[in-house]
């Protein structure tokens, strides 16, 4: 299943969005536009639907509804998330919408209306009477209840199959990093997953990780995972110097690209709901990046995943094979930010046709106003 | 053939395919690849072709650009380089595409492409839009994850699929035959003539 349309309203940087979302979505935009926002409005739908999670955590982690409204929005009207989700082929079609907003009495985020739809028919509308009778009810969602939600499990488990991954290498590095951190998305807990996988799986994904690692640090030889005295697991990687037998290093010796290009490749190697990916050009070498489309081209038609990419790399939009529609350029305005595909700009095909890369065409697009100004920063 | 010249050649092209199909020939006439430069389109190349000709005064160069919708190879060449071109400087034009010398092989991309050897065009050189044969062949394809690959999705509006120059690179870099391809682009023939030279005159 993946999803094929997001209509926002009220949510952070976002007054009014309604877009239509490939399997494949790269989102380029200025700082602060809002890119990372866009991706957290699935991932408060994870929150939502996960274990550990439910409406009222999912809302607190960012700081309440006052913190989630848009800025642009003048008064407090409520907060809206309605995503479209779709199986391959001619399957079902998924509808799920979602309104909140703070109760100012019983000072707490309260749902406004939950809706679930199949196929274009109702499965759930909240409010119920039920729900009028006890507002203890709009507390929570029903995607969080195993008793209210299974007509529509298939859903509560998409939802909560939604993936983050923004690996930031000196948490992978830290010793501590497996004390209470579970799914964290910056990769702390990035080598107890791996230790958690089968044994035969993990041998081959860390094989395969090797051989394609190997083209961007042409002198690495071998990884393994491996336990030092205290429990504690570390990955080792061997690389061929000067020594004959090979030197051995762990992860706190990795550069910051290797690392990040170990835990791109492991997520590449995962089956599994959307991938959320920020900025995976980070640390790395402009050529590995090129080459990162056509890599996440390659795992989404083998496995159906979909990937959600924010992005500033000119190298990785120079792909000649990213369609037009799989662009999303997010623009900041006086009504919050704007979110358009980049196949809705007419001069776009003019511009490729006379020669231009897609990035040629659209970065200029992203450029902040006033960027030429942190010049000016120097003499300050 | 592999290096065994030891004769080193640094390259420039226009995209990452053209490399990868480069990188086959310099190898296929004995000598090494270095640095491939440019890759980033044709008018890249152009503003940067004097400095490649000068380069190539101190060390052997290969420039290679499609010949597109120009009419001949040879004002292409006088028009880019209107100073004395380098002697180490082997200036290759493509008829029309680097896609028409990978068709040229038409039993190698028949058996990668998974169709059959007679939807392959006969007269690569002939076609006016290579590229747009090469994706309509891969539309033909008998493999499901071929025709994703390398068909661009209606609406997608780019030429190409969206792993296309993966799937070139790979070809061009493993069972494209230039030796077979030759046979069939005399502007495959005249870069392999052209490389050989450059090998024999350096090593």
């Amino acid at each position: 299943m993946r999803f094929s349309r997001v209509q926002l309203k009220n949510w952070k940087n976002f007054a009014q969005c309604d877009v239509r979302i490939a399997g494949r979505v790269f989102l380029v935009g200025p700082n602060a536009s809002g890119k990372s926002n866009f991706l957290d409005a699935f991932r408060f739908l994870r929150d939502l639907a996960s274990d550990g999670g439910g409406f009222s955590e999912a809302v607190r982690r960012r700081r309440g509804v006052g913190a989630i409204r848009c800025l642009a929005a003048r008064q407090e009207p409520e907060v809206e998330i309605r995503v479209t989700a779709e199986t391959r082929g001619p399957g079902s079609q998924w509808q799920y919408l979602l309104a909140f907003n703070q109760n100012k009495a019983r000072r707490r985020p309260e749902i406004i209306r939950e809706k679930v739809l199949l196929n274009g028919k109702t499965l759930l509308e909240r409010p119920t009477d039920t729900d009028r009778k006890d507002p203890e009810l709009l507390k929570q969602t029903n995607l969080e209840q195993t008793g209210t939600n299974k007509d529509f499990r298939e859903l509560v488990s998409f939802l909560a199959s939604i993936q983050y991954l923004h690996i930031v290498p000196q948490l992978v590095r830290d010793p501590d990093r497996s004390v209470g951190r579970p799914n964290d998305h910056f990769g702390g807990d990035f080598l107890v997953k791996i230790e958690r996988t089968p044994k035969a799986r993990q041998e081959a994904s860390l094989r395969k990780i090797k051989d394609a690692l190997s083209i961007a640090v042409p002198k690495l030889a071998e990884i393994k995972l491996e336990p030092d005295s205290r429990g504690t697991q570390h990955l080792l990687g061997k690389y061929e110097h000067w020594r004959p037998q090979g030197a051995w290093q762990n992860e706190e010796q990795f550069s910051d690209g290797t690392l990040r290009l170990m835990g791109l490749l492991w997520v590449s190697m995962e089956t599994g709901g959307p991938l959320l990916l920020e900025e995976p050009e980070l640390s790395l070498h402009s050529e590995i990046v090129r080459y990162l489309p056509q890599m996440f081209a390659r795992v989404q038609r083998r496995t159906g995943r979909q990937f959600l990419i924010s992005t500033h790399s000119p190298d990785l939009l120079s792909d000649e094979g990213i369609a037009l529609d799989e662009v999303l350029l997010l623009r900041p305005g006086g009504k919050g930010t704007e979110v358009t595909p980049a196949s809705e700009f007419e001069e776009i095909p003019a511009l490729l046709s006379g020669g231009s890369t897609l990035a040629d065409a659209i970065v200029p697009k992203t450029r902040p106003d006033h960027a030429e100004q942190i010049a000016l920063f120097g003499d300050k | 053939m592999s290096d065994t010249s030891g004769v080193v050649i640094s390259a420039a092209v226009e995209g990452i395919v053209d490399e990868a199909v480069i990188r086959r020939l310099i190898a296929h006439a004995g000598a090494a690849s270095d640095a491939v430069y440019g890759r980033q389109g044709k008018r890249h190349l152009r503003q940067r072709i004097l400095g490649y000709n000068e380069a190539a005064r101190r060390t052997p160069w290969v420039v290679l650009v499609d010949l597109d919708n120009d009419n001949c190879a040879p004002p292409l060449r006088d028009a880019w380089i209107p100073v004395p071109p380098a002697p180490g400087l082997c200036f290759r034009v493509a008829v029309r595409e680097v896609e028409a010398w990978l068709i040229a092989d038409a039993d190698g991309l028949s058996q990668f492409l998974h169709v059959a050897r007679t939807r392959v065009p006969r007269d690569p050189e002939a076609l006016v839009d290579p590229k747009n044969a090469m994706v309509n062949l891969a539309r033909a394809s008998r493999l499901w994850d071929l025709r994703e690959d390398m068909v661009p999705h209606q609406h997608s509006g780019r030429e190409v699929g969206r792993a296309y120059s993966s799937r070139l690179i790979e070809f061009a870099s493993s069972s494209w035959s230039p030796e077979v391809g030759s046979r069939h682009s005399d502007s495959l023939r005249r870069a392999i003539e052209c490389l050989q030279r450059l090998v024999e005159n350096a090593g």
